[in-house]
């Protein structure tokens, strides 16, 4: 199933600010990851390590034949090096500016901010303030702007949880299908095991301080 | 006025009698008094208290002003006067009883110089200093320096020279710091300040004297005493300490002419020229320091809001100093590091930009006690702005740089600008700090805080300054209501969700 054969995502880190301290070893050839977990375990903080905008934790981010991070040497890539296409759960738009910008945000060229538009259903939004959008749009721009970023690893975090149930398995097929197509592996975190189902391969539980298999 | 009043209230109350005719044994006499008897007086004052005399406390500044508070405090019970214009006015308006003042002494007025000028200075060679330092223009040394430089056939060529100080003691230090090369100060002061040499003494006919008269207020409840202290001081008590700082004898034959002359002053000029002269300066000046600080206050307030490095706490410290520090001793700092006699000061000058009376100076003044505000509102723009905007544009490929142009600035900017309108506001207000550093300069420093400052010293400035009032008021009111509206629209900027 997995399209890139070559993918490796190996982490070994301490985390000691987040919950009660918590210790993350997860090694995996998959390009379909689920970390699951009820609220406030760190599954976001994981995602913000993988991002680059968390440099608290001690350790090794390895992604692909990459290391983004290695304490031990002070081994750093920038997020604005990373490429990842995260999609944060406060699903964040810049106010400033409209979805269309919001989308192109990362240098998207218009056809294609037009295409994602049309395959997310918010064609019809591009010219609106992310004010006057609800829930569910909001979570739909924020995935097409990750989407749009040339990302080479996403982060979706939570990215379907204001969607109602026909959407919401509509654009996990999306997003999947993209990904697919596009060679693009996928780490999902959700409190959610429908999220989880639909995208992994892989389930990662998240609890009591560490990080397990399923 | 009973608020302005207590040591009289207090005496009332605790006398049974008639106030006039009670000593109360707690009594103290109030003796406002020029500001160049500040040396001298106190010195009498002891010898008065230690004969027995009533206690005395003092209040020193120009006479002008002293002359006006009197009037319109109607507390006080003894008033020294630079100048017997200020004795006949109060005369008119009822604050002292006619024929009342006595002629206690007079002072020369000198040409100070700087010790390091060691040549002799004539009145016509006054012309070759760049600047020449005189007391305000309504205040008695400063009319009498003018009047003086008048006789000397001087003063057309000197006026572009003229720098003024508040009272003669701010011309004075600012010789002594060697800010200016030399100056028209009375003999008294110039004698006690050990940094400047008197080059040429105004004697003879025609150059004026300053005169010194002593009068009870109508408003003392301690006549006698008042009476007494006046007359301690004309007397073989007082004169001995007069003569010894460098008074001379009280002259009967007071040149009435000379009086009439200066009596009209300068405000009388053109009242509409200096009153929108000192608008304009205002707001070239808050405008002006408004701009300068536009990218220390954003880079400074950005630094504050999301950076930690060490001394974060003393740039903060620092930087919002200026807002809890007296402006006067902001502007005294800023003159011991930007004055044109210090090294600092002195490079840039040397590049053509004199800071001391210059609308740089001014300016530099409004900007450093106007940044307090400004930061501290950019700062708040700035943490108001949720960091994960910044990350999000990270991890879009933008660099920090970038980011901040692209998400941070932009989001921030209502906030900015209500910093900015705030602190155009502040320099709009700026007084103490200009005085000092800047100096009273009409055309160049006379801001509108300024010129209502030299005007309450005229009785005739009354008209000149409620416009400036009015004009203050107004321009502060709108800015006001524009830093409400753009605080209004920084929160509406950063708020992405809409209520539905």
């Amino acid at each position: 199933m997995s399209a890139d054969t070559n993918f490796r995502l190996g982490l070994d880190l301490e985390i000691p600010f987040t919950g009660g301290g918590l210790r993350v070893e997860l090694n995996t050839a998959s390009t379909r990851i689920a970390v699951v977990g009820p609220s406030g375990a760190g599954k976001s903080t994981i995602l913000r390590i993988l991002a680059g905008v968390e440099r608290r934790a001690r350790g090794t981010v390895l992604v692909k034949e990459h290391c983004w991070q290695d304490s031990s040497n002070e081994t750093w890539v920038p997020s604005w090096d990373r490429r990842v296409g995260w999609a944060p759960q406060e699903t964040l738009l810049f106010p400033h500016l409209t979805v269309r910008e919001n989308l192109s945000y990362g240098g998207a060229l218009p056809d294609w901010v037009s295409e994602t538009a049309a395959l997310l259903q918010i064609e019809d939004l591009l010219g609106r303030r992310p004010r006057r959008l609800s829930g569910g749009e909001r979570q739909r721009v924020a995935l097409g702007r990750a989407l749009l970023s040339k990302p080479r690893l996403l982060l979706l975090d939570e990215p379907f949880s204001a969607l109602d149930r026909p959407l919401r398995a509509e654009l996990s097929q999306l997003v999947s299908d993209w990904a697919l197509d596009r060679s693009v592996p996928i780490v999902l975190v959700s409190h959610d095991e429908e999220d989880a189902k639909w995208l992994a391969e892989e389930r990662w539980h998240l609890g009591g301080g560490s990080l397990r298999k399923e | 006025m009973a608020l302005l009043a207590p040591m009289q209230l207090k005496g009332a109350v605790l006398s049974e009698g008639p106030p006039r005719a009670q000593q109360a044994n707690d009594s103290v006499l109030l003796v406002l008094a020029a500001a160049s008897l500040a040396d001298v007086l106190p010195r009498i004052g002891d010898e008065w208290e230690r004969l027995g005399g009533t206690p005395l406390v003092f209040s020193f500044d120009a006479t002008s002003r002293l002359a006006v508070q009197a009037s319109q405090s109607g507390s006080g019970d003894v008033f020294f006067s630079a100048d017997p214009q200020w004795i006949q006015w109060l005369e008119e308006q009822g604050t002292v009883s006619p024929g009342s003042a006595i002629h206690f002494a007079a002072n020369d007025l000198v040409i100070a110089v700087s010790r390091d000028i060691s040549v002799p200075v004539q009145p016509d060679m006054l012309s070759g200093f760049e600047r020449i330092a005189l007391a305000g223009e309504n205040v008695p040394a400063g009319k009498y320096a003018r009047t003086a430089l008048e006789q000397a056939g001087v003063w057309s060529e000197l006026e572009g020279h003229i720098v003024r100080g508040g009272s003669v003691r701010g011309a004075l230090e600012w010789i002594a710091r060697n800010e200016v090369p030399a100056g028209i100060v009375y003999r008294t002061d110039a004698e006690a300040e050990p940094s400047v040499r008197i080059a040429f003494v105004f004697e003879g006919p025609g150059y004026p004297q300053a005169q010194y008269w002593g009068v009870p207020l109508g408003s003392t409840v301690y006549e006698k005493s008042a009476v007494d202290f006046v007359n301690f001081v004309l007397g073989e008590s007082g004169q001995p300490f007069l003569r010894e700082a460098g008074f001379s004898a009280p002259q009967s034959d007071i040149l009435d002419e000379e009086e009439e002359r200066y009596a009209a002053g300068d405000t009388g000029d053109d009242l509409v020229a200096s009153v929108s002269s000192a608008v304009r300066l205002s707001l070239i000046v808050a405008f002006l320091a408004t701009l300068v600080g536009l990218v220390p206050a954003i880079g400074i307030g950005w630094l504050l809001a999301r950076r930690d490095f060490p001394g974060k706490t003393v740039l903060s410290t620092v930087v919002t100093a200026p807002l809890v520090i007296p402006p006067v001793v902001t502007g005294f700092l800023l003159l011991s590091v930007l004055g044109a006699a210090t090294p600092l000061g002195g490079l840039i000058a040397s590049l053509g930009f004199p800071i001391p009376f210059t609308i740089l100076g001014a300016s530099i003044a409004a900007f450093v006690v106007g940044l307090p505000l400004y930061v501290i509102s950019v700062r708040g723009a700035f943490e108001a702005v949720d960091p994960m905007y910044e990350e999000l544009s990270w991890t879009l490929g933008s660099s920090p740089w970038s980011t901040f142009f692209r998400v941070s600035l932009p989001l921030a900017l209502p906030g900015i600008a209500a910093g900015a309108v705030l602190a155009f506001a502040r320099s709009l207000g700026e007084f103490g700090a200009t005085v000092v550093l800047a100096g009273n300069v009409e055309g160049s420093t006379r801001t509108i805080a300024l010129a209502v400052y030299t005007l309450l010293e005229s009785p005739s400035g009354r008209e000149a300054v409620w416009v400036l009032v009015g004009a203050s008021v107004v321009i502060s009111l709108i800015a006001l209501l524009g830093f409400e509206a753009l605080s209004r629209r920084q929160k509406r900027r950063l708020d992405d969700r809409h209520v539905r």
